[in-house]
């Protein structure tokens, strides 16, 4: 039993805890999507195989779990190029370049996705069926049961986006999107806080930013808006687990 | 299964080789307590008291304990004599943890201890110290009385876990009278009828510091409270929950160690221990060990000497096949053949994947990155108790960075602390080995 959690184990864990949802997303889109997953897996396959070989750094089954995010979140109709680019671009200077899953500062899948999106402004971005919204409620079960994604993350995300779609009458559209990209992206315990209180406002800052582009970025999509929500998130996660050390001190101050 | 062993057994015909069952009156050492609770369970706890035929004073190279030894090899010693002085600080010594005779004396270079070991022979009786004075409650005494007794090194000193040096006064003085180690002897059955001992010994204690004691404990009765310290001591209840019962975790909550700040830590059954010494002037014979582990048939909770031989404490009830013996718990005990000094534990654990070797590529891949990142989940927040910033401060230590970790705590820690991080997440190198050459290294940046 030594050793169950280590990074492999919690990599599965992760994936079996998307399993409901990846299964709901193949289930509503179709043939057309699994053979975007197989490529994804193929090329993110192909870089680990080549960082293995090349600086004997161990795959790992995260780059499984970053290619079902790029596949279900990436946008559509690009071709085979552009993916590949992007792909490579997010798995390389995303992840392995760091030293593979664990020594990394971002989501490599959220990289590869604001690459994708950005750097090819003409792809239309997916339209999440909103089942998928539904899915996501028996995800992040399995995924604070095993530990693997912070319920401090998931709840004050979620308390920030309850209050703004009851608040803001959001659309549909923004809070499925919202939830698909809280599980696949911002619930990566490598990219977000590592604190307690971090964990929390990692969590808001995710829900406040999906709050502001749902109002105030006119034309943005809303897996646009959340996937660059994560992003910036996840860059100030070092930010908010200094924060939060900070103030762990400063109450600490009085016992000497 | 445990009828009067001295019936069965007696003492001056048992087999050499074979654990020595002591009988004091009618076999009486063999203490039944059918009604206490351990784990809940309304179970009959039978503690058998083995003195085992051969133990040893040892010390591993890196203790670096340089000794005068005060006795001839062959030498006949009662319980509780002195037999070494430590170099470095002379008024530290060493007792006898048996009456018997002094087998064999291994010194390494530079007269360092390596291992001292003694055949037990009863007759040898017990060895009286002189307590007047100590008893009398004079601190200075006490302190001598501690050192000279062979009492000191129960002591554990933070940061750095180490015997603390003779003239260190601490800031605050931790005892802890719950241990939540798995298989772990409950504080509560080794202090059972002890309350006077344990009460002298924290008077005894508080004369050492000008700060607080306090004393962890389950969350039953109050423990200790007859030694009237008065606002001085305090009593923490703390969760019956791994790793919440060490004494690291309850520092960082409460009393964090810092250079210059030192916090000791010591526990109840020692305490009381040093409470009998003042009372009789006779060093304590036994302590509380639990013996347990996969590689055994059962658990067995026994009363032997320090520095007792783990195989015959273990040899009755051990499972076929090869095992290793570790003194301490599953989580945090080294393999060794004589119980450690801290030890409350005797592991037994199967041995077959020695044999096991990795094909050579995996084998490469696993040595290529290390240390081998580790996830932040909350399987390692609960690892730290929820009490530090774990993931921050395990980032630290694998990236030896002594600012951080010392900015999160980490002096307040040891070794056993980070054993169930290590073990949940399978840290390669082991983060215990890496706390512990950090805390050197910053022990010697402090002492340059």
């Amino acid at each position: 039993m030594r050793g169950l959690l280590d990074r492999e184990t919690v990599a599965l864990l992760l994936l079996a805890s998307v399993v409901p949802l990846a299964v709901t997303w193949l289930l509503a889109t179709g043939t057309d999507s699994l053979l975007r997953l197989v490529f994804v897996l193929a090329a993110a396959g192909f870089w680990h195989l080549a960082f293995m070989l090349a600086r004997a750094q161990p795959p790992s089954f995260a780059g499984a779990f970053t290619a079902l995010a790029v596949a279900v979140l990436a946008p559509v109709e690009l071709g085979v190029i552009p993916m590949l680019i992007g792909i490579s671009f997010g798995i390389v200077a995303g992840e392995l370049a760091f030293g593979g899953w664990g020594r990394n500062v971002v989501n490599p899948a959220a990289v590869t996705i604001t690459f994708l999106g950005f750097g090819f402004p003409a792809a239309p971005w997916p339209d999440l069926p909103v089942q998928l919204g539904w899915s996501v409620a028996a995800v992040v079960p399995i995924g604070i049961v095993t530990g693997v994604m912070s319920w401090r993350v998931v709840a004050a995300a979620a308390l920030v986006l309850a209050a703004g779609a009851y608040g803001l009458s959001l659309e549909t559209s923004v809070l499925t999107a919202a939830s698909v990209v809280l599980v696949l992206l911002v619930c990566d315990p490598v990219a977000s806080a590592a604190t307690t209180l971090g964990r929390w406002l990692y969590g808001m800052l995710y829900g406040a930013l999906v709050l502001i582009f749902a109002i105030g970025w006119q034309g943005a999509g809303p897996v646009q808006a959340a996937v660059s929500a994560a992003l910036i998130a996840s860059l100030a996660a070092p930010l908010l687990d200094e924060i939060a050390i900070s103030l762990w001190l400063a109450r600490r101050k009085r016992l000497g | 299964m445990f009828a009067p062993v001295s019936a069965r057994l007696p003492t001056y015909t048992r087999p050499r080789g074979a654990a020595a069952l002591i009988d004091v009156k009618d076999g009486a050492w063999n203490i039944r307590f059918p009604y206490i609770r351990i784990d809940g369970t309304r179970a009959g706890v039978t503690i058998r008291t083995e003195i085992t035929d051969q133990c040893a004073l040892y010390a591993r190279p890196e203790d670096d304990f340089r000794v005068e030894v005060l006795v001839a090899r062959g030498g006949k010693v009662p319980q509780g004599m002195p037999v070494l002085r430590s170099r470095k600080h002379p008024a530290l010594t060493l007792v006898a943890p048996v009456a018997g005779e002094v087998a064999a004396i291994d010194l390494g270079p530079g007269r360092r201890l390596s291992r001292m070991l003694f055949f037990h022979a009863p007759e040898s009786g017990r060895y009286e110290h002189d307590v007047t004075t100590a008893a009398s409650g004079d601190a200075a005494a006490t302190r001598m009385l501690l050192l000279s007794a062979g009492l000191w090194p129960s002591l554990r000193s933070r940061p750095f876990g180490r015997i603390p040096a003779p003239d260190e006064t601490p800031s605050a003085i931790f005892v802890m009278a719950i241990d939540t180690r798995p298989d772990a002897p409950s504080p509560r059955l080794a202090l059972e009828g002890r309350e006077e001992d344990l009460a002298a010994g924290l008077r005894a204690l508080a004369g050492l510091t000008a700060g607080p004691v306090v004393l962890c404990q389950d969350r039953g009765p109050d423990i200790g409270g007859a030694a009237g310290l008065g606002a001085r001591h305090s009593i923490r209840k703390v969760a019956p929950v791994h790793p919440h019962g060490l004494a690291g975790f309850q520092l960082v909550a409460c009393h964090p160690a810092a250079p210059g700040r030192p916090v000791w830590d010591i526990h109840a059954e020692d305490v009381a221990a040093v409470g009998a010494l003042l009372r009789t002037g006779l060093v304590a014979r036994t302590r509380l060990v639990s013996v347990a582990g996969p590689a055994l048939r059962e658990r067995r909770l026994v009363r032997c000497q320090p520095g007792a031989d783990l195989r015959a404490l273990s040899y009755e009830i051990a499972r076929p096949g090869p095992h290793r013996l570790l003194s301490g718990s599953l989580l945090d005990g080294s393999e060794s053949r004589w119980l450690g000094r801290w030890h409350r534990q005797v592991t037994g654990i199967p041995d077959g994947e020695r044999d096991r070797r990795p094909h050579w590529f995996s084998a490469a891949l696993r040595g290529a990155r290390r240390p081998l990142p580790i996830i932040p989940t909350a399987a390692l927040d609960q690892a730290f108790g929820g009490a530090l910033p774990a993931a921050p401060l395990v980032r630290a230590i694998a990236a030896n960075d002594a600012e951080t970790a010392t900015r999160l705590g980490a002096l307040s820690l040891t070794e056993e602390d980070v054993a169930l991080a290590d073990y949940v997440t399978g840290a390669s190198p082991r983060l215990s080995t890496m706390l512990r050459s950090m805390l050197e290294r910053i022990a010697a940046e402090e002492e340059a």
